[in-house]
């Protein structure tokens, strides 16, 4: 009986090993799927999409129990006072350590230990021969978003003091990885990428901004390594202590810039367009945020798929409005906490 | 099994390749198996183009012409080094020369598991795949340690050590594929001996005349820690005259400056582990890579983990295509429906 067991359990075992094997190596493609998402068969998308769903929800920092980040009721009443206090966002639902570990710092690590945002990097999300989304009319994603950048970098030109760089100023292809690299040789502070929705199925507008999810944490593994060359120490005692101030640290400041961002974005296209829905910010694994290693985010500013959204981007004053409200959602992020801006906002 | 048996008739070739810091091999399902040393040379210009007559060499061949080449060894220190791009080509060479030396026949497919070092599959994951998947049609990537244990069929409670040239990997095994708190890397290994013994033998003998390749040659010869029958003499040019060197103290000493970490560590990664599991475990540890065949390594690491009970450490038996091997099994045993979405 016991040698047949045994044999059993090794065959097991070998099978379990083997699949281990198989989904590391499907993880890897993960992260390439979004440059090139038609290589994987549809069920690995629905598996890839169901367990990232329920991942987020488990951590309580997808926005699926948020669609709304303020009551209904309040938005329409009062508007301004809103903009008080910083929003009753996402951390109101999140885990209770989570909330106190956030609710610790009422202005950004950043500015608690003196770090400037000099830097601005702009990302005008597709181009040249990859267009993005294309609207029923015609419309591209690309030009959208590149117009509503220039208009962002011009607005922010004026407030002097930043160095505002963009990905693209033309229609010329720029493949992830460079931008990446762009954000990180230009020594970028902040970085904003530009993008457009598209819902096929569904004739609503919404607005959802993305920053970034679990870091490959390459650069923090390179420090390690040159500090560690000398040492007896095991490489990954390093690469713990570093990763997890850096993490803290990028996470927590995306996921401010994020909300502001969001806000803003949000209630001012509301004033204009009842019908609009607010999706929430949300963890997301975006290659462009993925390789950048400061505050990151993705903004999803409109929706090509609607038909009235769509004659309204082809204005141009619609644009101008969305650089504005990014605008004022990355000033509230630099300014937070700052007694002078807060009064003047207050009064405007 | 029986999926096994429809995977080998159709046309495909199994392939596990060992991608290491100093050498790498393969070994086919075809019965194939080679190796090269990890080195990659351009010519550096038309001129030695001509003298060397080919556009890319490799291994002993490359080191031999390196005056003429530019050189590269493409996984030191265990990682693709990053923004060189000469790095990530020289990997695709490196596996693309591999690939031929298994001589697959026409038309025939490359189902292909790659090991590399721990630290290059935490760091270059995807540079691997986009080095590897031109030239083959289906990949995965392991880490070496593994493929190891994988190969020797030890996927339960064991311990591989893989001391390479780069890094030395530590890989626990419990039935499950391991997860990186169950590996870790110590950047001693190959390549610090070699400095070392080059800085020993320049305080040693001043106004002799060495390079580290000629360093390597010695210590790959004669490495050894403790003590071994004989005294090891060298030839080395003082003044353009062959003189016999001693250096066997030198060689013990640059040896056994890895022992400290590698004995830490092993202790340590063990330590953490449930007590009973902790017994089985030390039984079973197996060196592998270029440092296992380091002379008295064995008996050493045994003799200090007895301090925390009994335990048995072995070598493998051919620690140039351990990793190959395992690589080639775990391709022959992955069912069909794993190779296809990775395609």
């Amino acid at each position: 009986m016991l040698p047949i067991n045994s044999k059993r359990r090794e065959i097991k075992v070998r099978e379990s090993i083997l699949r281990g094997v198989y989904e590391n190596n499907l993880k890897i493609i993960g992260k390439q799927s979004a440059e090139s998402p038609w290589r994987i068969p549809l069920f690995l998308k629905k598996m890839f999409l169901f367990l990232s769903v329920g991942l987020l929800t488990i951590l309580g920092q997808g926005s699926y129990l948020n669609l709304t980040l303020f009551p209904e009721t309040q938005m329409t009443a009062s508007i301004m006072p809103q903009k008080n206090h910083p929003m009753p966002d996402e951390n109101s639902i999140s885990s209770s350590d989570y909330k106190e570990f956030f609710s610790g710092y009422s202005v950004p690590l950043s500015r608690m230990f003196g770090l400037g945002v000099k830097t601005i990097m702009i990302d005008a999300g597709h181009g040249g021969d990859d267009p993005g989304t294309i609207g029923k009319m015609g419309t591209k994603e690309k030009e959208i978003t590149l117009d509503i950048a220039k208009k962002l970098k011009e607005r922010l030109k004026k407030h002097g003091g930043y160095n505002i760089i963009m990905t693209r100023e033309d229609d010329i292809t720029i493949p992830l990885n460079k931008r990446v690299e762009s954000a990180q040789a230009s020594k970028a502070d902040i970085f904003i990428s530009i993008h457009l929705n598209y819902l096929p199925s569904k004739p609503i507008n919404i607005i959802e901004t993305y920053y970034f999810g679990p870091s490959s944490d390459v650069k923090t593994l390179k420090l390690a390594q040159q500090e560690n060359a000398g040492s007896q120490y095991g490489l990954s005692d390093f690469k713990d202590m570093i990763e997890k101030m850096g993490k803290t640290l990028k996470l927590q400041e995306s996921k401010e810039l994020a909300s502001l961002i969001q806000k803003n974005l949000f209630i001012n296209s509301r004033k204009k367009n009842g019908n609009i829905h607010n999706f929430g910010i949300k963890r997301a694994p975006f290659v462009v945020l993925l390789g950048v290693d400061v505050p990151a985010v993705l903004a999803e500013v409109s929706c090509l798929s609607n038909r009235q959204e769509e004659i309204e981007l082809n204005t141009k004053s619609h644009r101008e409005n969305i650089a504005r409200y990014i605008e004022a959602g990355i000033l509230d992020y630099l300014n937070k906490g700052e007694a002078n801006y807060e009064t003047k906002r207050n009064t405007e | 099994m029986k999926l096994k048996e429809t995977q080998s008739e159709g046309n495909i070739l199994f392939v596990g390749i060992d991608l290491g810091t100093s050498r790498s091999s393969i070994s086919a399902s075809n019965g194939t198996r080679q190796w090269i040393e990890s080195y990659v040379g351009w010519p550096k210009d038309f001129i030695s183009l001509q003298v060397v007559g080919k556009p890319v060499l490799f291994g002993s061949e490359a080191l031999k012409h390196r005056l003429s080449l530019d050189l590269c060894r493409p996984l030191e220190h265990g990682v693709i080094k990053e923004g060189i791009e000469r790095n990530e080509e020289a990997v695709k060479e490196i596996i693309k020369y591999l690939i031929e030396l298994a001589k697959p026949a026409a038309g025939q497919k490359i189902y292909a598991v790659v090991g590399v070092p721990a630290d290059t599959l935490k760091v270059n994951k995807l540079a691997i795949r986009r080095a590897v998947s031109e030239f083959a049609h289906s990949l995965m990537v392991v880490s070496e340690p593994f493929a190891v244990a994988y190969g020797l069929s030890l996927l339960n409670n064991s311990l591989v050590i893989d001391i390479g040239a780069g890094t030395t990997d530590l890989c626990i095994m419990h039935g499950a594929i391991p997860s990186d708190e169950d590996q870790k890397t110590i950047v001693n290994a190959g390549d610090y001996i070699d400095e070392q013994l080059y800085s020993y033998l320049t305080e040693k003998y001043p106004n002799s005349k060495f390079n580290k390749n000629m360093v390597r040659q010695f210590k790959e010869k004669y490495s050894f820690v403790r003590d071994v029958p004989g005294d090891i003499h060298v030839e080395i040019p003082v003044d353009g005259k062959p003189v016999m060197h001693d250096i066997k103290n030198e060689v013990k000493r640059a040896c056994e400056s890895i022992l400290p970490a590698l004995v830490e560590t092993t202790a340590e990664m063990i330590a953490r582990f449930d007590p009973e599991f902790q017994i089985k475990i030390k039984n079973n540890i197996v060196l592998a890579g270029g440092g296992s065949l380091i002379r008295g390594l064995r008996e050493y690491l045994q003799d200090a983990l007895k301090e925390y009970g009994p335990c048995n450490v072995t070598n493998v038996q051919d620690p140039l295509f351990a990793g190959s091997d395992g690589a080639v099994k775990l391709a022959q045993d992955m069912p069909a429906k794993y190779w296809e979405p990775l395609q």
